[in-house]
């Protein structure tokens, strides 16, 4: 039923192709607007989450896009309908149930849940949980058979602190900066992380600068209900005593170069590896991540207690496959061509 | 001066951790800037003062630089990280192959898995939020620890005290020991020149008496003690005890060079060597500081037959040569090479590659130290005593301009030697530095034109991007390869921010396939390689390396095709070898080597 490869992961029997778009799919899902995950087909006939689309505007996708309301089980026919294709059940396509489940990776991220004949498969996109605090929160489906998960943290090692000790280790460290006359600036990518950091951050009621790159995300967030503070696009000018939030390219950028006395804060998973820290630079690390870690991986397998697992986004999936089946799941590979993509997101 | 208290092993509640000194450290790795890392030292420092002893002190600032062990003691306990990481693994319940294996390859650290493992997968009675009931260790009972693991000759031995550390150890306790066993660096951005630094400030000391006491002792433990003792001027050098080797920095420009104020000598390609001597014995120590003795057992018994020498104690600074003495031809550094390592050489090596050792400093003769005494008396009295002793030297000779330097220097590739060294008259012997007093002008590299056949994740400030590549040269018309390119070298930097960021977007599109931190790529980008010189290496597929490879450019302009091949190498190498050296003696006023006694 799952076929995978150069164009991602493709359902062939719903012409459905999961946050790629395969040349044969008739309609394709996106997960969330990370670039990794967006059709690179740009006008492809698309369901997604409302968020996802906003941002997906924004990211220059121009096509037509049938938004699913969460937790809510719709007819694959009528969605092929609303794009005008033929209803499923006629020539090769079976009919099937579509909900989205939010994923809690970033604002709008969804895992899909296909039910048809052959059973219920549940694809996790990218997925945090618990979730990331600027999310819809993380909601999984009572039954699945068929499992494929993201492991971006498939090992050991990874396993992530309570969100919110690590928010009140950020706010002391903006604090002390700004309270020494300083500029604390937090490295996070544009979408999802830097919002997520704003976010918490949004106590401190002190003004806060976001990378250009990040900006026009923001009023999305905010139209969601996420409370981002007082929250400017930077400015090289004024942005000196701002908490300033960017991705972890400026530091090569000469962004804010003009201030006195920076404190650089990383926040990224990849911040639990001493190797991955950048600490010539850095003055803190704070291992936030927006995936799940090894061991809550283990957890939603052992609660949702699939038939079969496809592990996808992993640099270690052995070792992923290899603690499933120690607990009694059957796990295997899912091998995409996006793979390489994934470690600039973290 | 410190107050310390000087009774044995504090045992109440509030006598300082080792728990407390690794997260100590692990604040000063978290710190930027090494002034403000000192601070965080000294901090540690004066908490030891208040709450432990000195030998504590002494041991806090050891850990730090030089790990378990005093060099000077001759300890090692190095645990195999086989041995850990099974263990860890046994632990843990986690399979050795298929878990610490993949954790270790993406931390790119063995130490570094072993702290988060024990961190996330501890057994359930020792979780680390039990961590705090744990016993607490003392900086002296963590010595004792090293030592015990030092003594220890099984490895059931050695099994038996580290499981002690994993239930009495917190993570990042185990982390740090780990780190300090293995006498390497403790990763935290504060090595030996810094805790000298901070030990300076912390008692208000000159930072020069200090740097002394380190030099002659060979001991950072033992100079915190002498310097909390207030005896460092007890610091005294010692016959045997290898002294830190003065560097040379690369020459800036010739035309800022005043002539009037320099020697130059011509720089030899060899081994860089020291040698201790009196009456009964003779030792050699290499620029590590390791004993090179039994590696040139010829040296040791020309020196040992000089009758001359009776009476005589002296160190020298010299380097190690590949040296025909019937035809007194200097051989090339390619022929030195099969004796470097080799701890028991044949009869037969000993006679394919004599050699031969050439003075040009002198640090200690007689007891008395000649560190301090300008370049120009070191030198007087180096040639009295290697005319008297039978030992030779290198010719120091002065030019009048930069143009007779050229010639000079030309000269010395002519020799096959590797260029120029130009010393300051004046200058004192800058033991462990290197310093702008002597500069080297060295021939200019070579470079090929490479494939890049790996990337590598890069750690730290590049982190997330792939920053090390692996580089190849071509063997697609080779008889003796199957494969199209082999490599020849590693490197990193030497290239812009952007420059690496375009070759990051490019390597994606070259993919073949990924392990852990590593992509091996489909050929598409060519390197233009810059290195110092080429070296056999008969471990490496191509049989040779690339001494301190760098980029010089991306040649986005040139595609797999035009990739230099390993012929190309082999030429270059033999090149330098089949330079025609001269006979020492037909070069007369211009010898690079003096030879008395003959
Ligand atoms: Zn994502």
């Amino acid at each position: 039923m799952i076929s995978s490869g150069g164009h991602g992961i493709f359902l062939q029997d719903f012409g459905l192709s999961l946050d790629n778009s395969h040349p044969k799919a008739d309609v394709v899902f996106v997960s969330h607007a990370h670039a990794d995950h967006l059709p690179r087909n740009r006008s492809c006939a698309a369901i997604c989450s409302a968020p996802t689309l906003a941002f997906m505007r924004k990211r220059g996708y121009k096509g037509e896009a049938l938004v699913l309301e969460w937790d809510t089980p719709t007819s694959l026919t009528s969605i092929r309908q609303h794009f005008g294709l033929s209803p499923s059940g006629v020539h090769s396509h079976s009919e099937a149930t579509i909900t989205l489940y939010p994923a809690g990776h970033i604002l709008g991220s969804a895992m899909i849940y296909v039910e048809s004949e052959d059973g219920a498969l549940l694809y996790t996109g990218d997925v945090k949980t618990p979730a990331s605090p600027a999310t819809e929160g993380v909601q999984w489906p009572n039954h699945v058979d068929e499992l494929i998960i993201e492991a971006t943290f498939g090992l050991p090692i990874y396993k992530w602190k309570d969100t919110h000790n690590i928010q009140q280790e950020m706010l002391t460290f903006a604090q002390e900066t700004l309270d020494a006359g300083e500029t604390p600036l937090f490295l996070g990518y544009n979408l999802g992380k830097a919002q997520e950091i704003l976010h918490l951050l949004q106590p401190l009621k002190h003004r806060k600068m976001i990378h250009g790159g990040g900006y026009p995300y923001c009023e999305i967030y905010e139209n969601a209900g996420f409370t981002l503070g007082e929250v400017e696009p930077y400015d090289r000018a004024t942005c000196e005593g701002a908490i300033l939030v960017g991705p972890a390219s400026v530091l090569s950028s000469g962004f804010a170069s003009n201030v006195q006395r920076l404190r650089i804060a990383q926040c990224s998973g990849w911040a639990a590896l001493g190797s991955r820290r950048a600490q010539n630079q850095l003055d803190r690390g704070f291992v936030l991540s927006d995936h799940l870690d090894f061991f809550a991986l283990l957890e939603v397998c052992d609660m949702l207690k699939p038939r079969k697992i496809h592990i996808t986004h992993s640099p270690t999936p052995d070792v992923v496959a290899h603690f499933l089946e120690e607990r009694g799941h059957q796990a295997q590979f899912l091998e995409l061509s996006m793979q390489e993509e994934e470690a600039l997101d973290g | 001066m410190a107050e310390v208290t000087t009774q044995s092993q504090a045992t109440s509640s509030t006598s300082y951790s080792f728990r407390e000194y690794c997260e100590g450290l692990n604040h000063v790795e978290w710190t930027r800037g090494t002034k403000a890392k000192q601070g965080h030292f000294v901090e540690i420092l004066r908490d030891i003062q208040r709450r432990g002893t000195l030998d504590e002190l002494v041991l806090a600032c050891r850990f730090v630089s030089e790990g378990a062990f005093d060099p000077q003691s001759g300890l090692t306990g190095r645990l195999g990280a086989r041995s850990q990481g099974l263990w860890v693994s046994e632990y843990c319940g986690i399979d050795y192959e298929k878990v610490f294996k993949p954790c270790r390859t993406a931390t790119g650290s063995g130490s570094e898995a072993i702290e988060l493992l024990l961190e996330n997968m501890s057994p359930p009675s020792s979780k680390s939020d039990s961590t705090n009931k744990r016993p607490r260790w003392t900086l002296l009972d963590m010595e004792d620890a090293f030592g015990r693991m030092a003594r220890a000759r099984t490895s059931s031995q050695k099994k038996e005290l580290f499981d002690q550390w994993l239930h009495e150890l917190s993570p990042l306790e185990i982390k740090m020991a780990l780190r300090m066993l293995g006498g390497g660096s403790l990763r935290i951005g504060f090595e030996t020149r810094s805790v000298l630094q901070a030990i300076a400030a912390y008692q208000e000391s000159s930072l020069d008496q200090i740097r002394y006491a380190h030099m002659v002792t060979g001991s950072v433990g033992e100079t915190a003690r002498l310097l909390f003792e207030d005896r460092l001027q007890d610091a005294s050098f010692s016959l045997f005890r290898p002294i830190a080797f003065m560097l040379a920095s690369p020459v800036d420009t010739v035309e800022a060079i005043d002539w009037s104020a320099v020697r130059l000598e011509e720089k030899l390609d060899g081994i860089r060597c020291q040698i201790h001597a009196n009456a009964d014995r003779i030792e050699l120590y290499s620029r590590d500081l390791n004993p090179l003795t039994h590696s040139f057992p010829e040296i040791v018994s020309t020196l040992a037959k000089s009758q001359n020498l009776v009476g005589y104690s002296f160190v020298l600074d010299g380097e190690v040569l590949a040296f025909d003495t019937p035809s007194k031809k200097i051989l090339p550094f390619l022929e030195l090479q099969k004796r470097l390592g080799v701890k028991k050489p044949t009869k037969k090596l000993l006679q394919d590659v004599p050699v031969v050792f050439v003075a040009y400093d002198l640090l200690v003769i007689d007891e008395k130290e000649c560190f301090d005494l300008p370049l120009e008396q070191r030198r007087a009295q180096l040639v009295e005593l290697c005319s008297h002793a039978g030992i030779a030297y290198s010719r120091d000779f002065a030019v009048g301009s930069s143009q007779m330097c050229t010639q000079a220097f030309e000269q010395a590739l002519r020799h096959g030697n590797e260029g120029l060294m130009i010393k300051q008259l004046g200058s004192p012997y800058a033991f462990g530095q290197r310093s702008q007093h002597w500069q080297k002008l060295k021939e200019p590299e070579g470079s090929l034109d490479t494939i890049v056949m790996y990337a590598h994740a890069g750690s730290g400030k590049r982190g997330g991007l792939y920053s090390d590549f692996t580089l190849g040269v071509s063997v697609i018309d080779d008889d003796r390869f199957s494969e199209s390119y082999i490599p020849i070298g590693k490197a990193y930097g030497g290239y812009t921010n952007a420059e690496l960021a375009r070759m990051n977007k490019e390597i994606k599109k070259l993919i073949v396939e990924k392990f852990g931190p590593t992509l091996s790529l489909r050929p598409g980008i060519v390197v233009e390689l810059e290195f110092d010189s080429i070296q056999v290496n008969s471990r490496t597929k191509a049989g040779y390396t690339l001494r301190f490879p760098r980029f010089r450019a991306i040649r986005w302009d040139l595609g797999p095709d035009d990739v230099d091949s390993l012929r190309d190498v082999e030429r270059l190498a033999q090149a330098k070898s089949a330079i025609k050296r001269p006979s020492m003696d037909t070069l007369g006023e211009s010898a690079p080597i003096i030879m008395p006694g003959e």
